[in-house]
């Protein structure tokens, strides 16, 4: 196990020069905490929600898929450093894992459990029509916000 | 072939005790220095090929900016979020920041290489003070394991950091971090075991005393293919532009360390950056000999500076991968995230599994390397490949169209009407 000596030390070396440099920072820098500094960063807004502690399952599936993974790759490493002397038997063994493996990769990727964000589509052109029709004006496609309780404007340019 | 430090054997006595202390040191310091010419190198490359100056007031032509950086960062106010679970606020940093600077103690860094008088060739061992040693800090015969778990590690130092925050941004960039890290570790586990199949060895000063010539660089004797397949891992594992996603400015803020500020900051950048070139000489380690020679005929052309001409080739190398890191952060605009884990699980992993699947078929059944055997494997392994390949994009047209009949409402590009 001596040949582990170094890591050890190196490993030491590191965990004690980041305790240091928290030292250092803990002399050397200001603490002027406000409530302001300590809150969530949200661009300036002041946070309104609670922290999401909810995420897309999708990145479970993948987590659950690595661990598969990780698995092969854990079986296969074996094989590659031996593989002279585990000689055919072990080619046929890894070839075998390895076709079980892949066909339930193949059924996770039917079952759609690798797919991400929004279905790439192609446009329809009778869609890509009906954007340019003169039916289409600022009145008809944009919705106006915010004007409860003001004065309606007399003379809108898009009414027209 | 010995896959052990000879230093380290039999019972320990002061000189070699000396002797790894002075090694810690050295590549502690290495460590250091490296990730501060990195930042220098990474943004006068980029600022050049941004056509722009880039820093140029700290020092001559801006050399010492990344240090005043640093320094700086000492000076800045270190502030706890109020919802930041604590303690895990705290370790983070250290999670992330250790397994870097870890990964340097299995890299051969130098040593002696090319033919000896007698014919036979160094095996990169040096003699310094009277002991037999490598130029390298530690060679546990795991080594490349040891790289395997440390870069592991640093996944959860991001995870962490974007967990512990309390805040909304560095929750979804840490989220994002880990399952793109997770995704493309697979692929950069499976694209190793193609060099261990020609290797042999898990031990880093194996790997590199067996690519003592061009063809016997695993680049070569691997097909590119692995090696292709390292790199893209590789940049995706560093978080590194086209993979940026974890800190995609435009839709994080800062990803998952928004949060923080002052040293944990610093020590985050320092591991980011240490990151980048520790990757870089696992790659050189693996797949362009380390510090081995390039002969051009017989002649080493390094061979003037002696026993630094090991070390000098390791830089050499390295420097090319640096540049060609910043290369594609300056070239390649960043991908999408669904992109990003389709390319990570659809074309990567497959490829790189059936390659090492080929490579295993080819040493077993053309042990000798004939034309007619190799045919004859290659034949019947992208038979099976084709059947492999077509079962695989019928799986990807059934995902489709399972999702084509879930929304039965196609999404028009109505306007929004009042």
């Amino acid at each position: 196990m001596s040949q582990y000596l170094p890591l050890v030390v190196l490993l030491a070396l590191a965990v004690v020069f980041g305790i240091l440099s928290f030292f250092a920072s803990r002399l050397l820098a200001p603490r002027r905490p406000s409530s302001a500094k300590e809150a969530p960063y949200e661009c300036g807004i002041v946070p309104s929600r609670e922290p999401p502690e909810r995420f897309p399952v999708s990145f479970y599936v993948v987590a659950m898929l690595f661990i598969m993974f990780d698995i092969e790759i854990i079986f296969l490493y074996p094989y590659a450093v031996n593989h002279s002397t585990l000689g055919f038997y072990g080619f046929w063994a890894i070839l075998f894992f390895s076709v079980i493996f892949f066909a339930t990769f193949v059924y996770e990727v039917a079952r759609g459990g690798l797919d991400w964000g929004p279905m790439q589509r192609y446009r329809q052109l009778a869609t890509d029509a009906a954007m340019v029709t003169p039916e289409r004006t600022l009145a008809s496609t944009v919705r106006r916000v915010g004007t409860e309780g003001r004065e309606p404007e007399s003379s809108s340019p898009s009414a027209a | 072939m010995i896959a052990i430090d000879p230093l380290l054997e039999g019972r320990l006595l002061w000189t070699p005790l000396l002797i790894v202390i002075l090694k810690v040191v050295v590549v502690f310091v290495i460590g250091l220095v490296s990730t501060i010419f990195m930042v220098n190198f990474e943004r006068k490359m980029v600022s050049g090929l941004q056509n722009r100056i880039g820093p140029n007031r700290a020092g001559p032509r801006g050399i010492f900016q990344a240090l005043a950086d640093g320094i700086k960062s000492f000076f800045k106010e270190d502030l706890l979020p109020s919802r930041a679970d604590r303690v895990v606020f705290r370790l983070a940093p250290f999670l992330s920041f250790v397994p870097a600077f870890l990964i340097w103690s299995v890299i051969p860094l130098g040593g002696e290489f090319g033919p000896n008088d007698d014919g036979t060739l160094k095996d990169g061992t040096v003699v310094w003070f009277g002991e037999v040693t490598r130029v390298q800090l530690a060679d546990p015969p795991i080594g490349i394991l040891v790289v395997l778990a440390l870069s592991s590690i640093a996944v959860y130092g991001i995870m962490l950091a974007g967990w512990s925050s309390g805040s909304k941004y560095p929750l979804l960039g840490s989220v994002r971090a880990s399952a793109q890290m997770v995704s493309y570790e697979a692929a950069l586990g499976l694209s190793l075991a193609a060099v261990l199949l020609s290797a042999g060895t898990l031990s880093t000063a194996s790997i590199v005393a067996q690519q003592d010539s061009f063809v016997n660089w695993n680049l070569v004797s691997t097909g590119i293919v692995p090696f292709i397949v390292f790199l893209i891992a590789t940049t995706a594992e560093l978080n590194r532009p086209p993979f940026d996603l974890v800190e995609a400015e435009q839709e994080l803020v800062g990803g998952f360390n928004t949060e923080y500020s002052g040293i944990r900051f610093a020590l985050f950048f320092l591991s980011e950056f240490m990151g980048v070139v520790t990757m870089s000489a696992v790659i050189v380690t693996l797949f362009f000999g380390g510090p081995q020679p390039l002969f051009l005929g017989d002649v080493n052309v390094l061979a003037f500076l002696g026993p630094l001409s090991g070390t000098a080739w390791f830089a050499l190398k390295l420097l090319g991968f640096l540049y060609l890191f910043v290369w594609f952060r300056a070239t390649l605009p960043r991908l999408r995230y669904d992109q990003l884990m389709d390319f990570g699980w659809k074309i990567l992993i497959p490829v790189a599994l059936g390659w090492f699947l080929l490579l295993a078929a080819l040493r077993e059944f053309s042990p000798d390397g004939t034309f007619a055997d190799s045919l004859r494997v290659v034949v019947i392994s992208l038979a099976v490949g084709a059947a492999a390949g077509g079962l695989f994009l019928l799986a990807l047209r059934v995902a489709q169209n399972n999702r084509l009949e879930a929304d039965e409402t196609p999404p028009t590009r109505e306007g929004v009407t009042t």
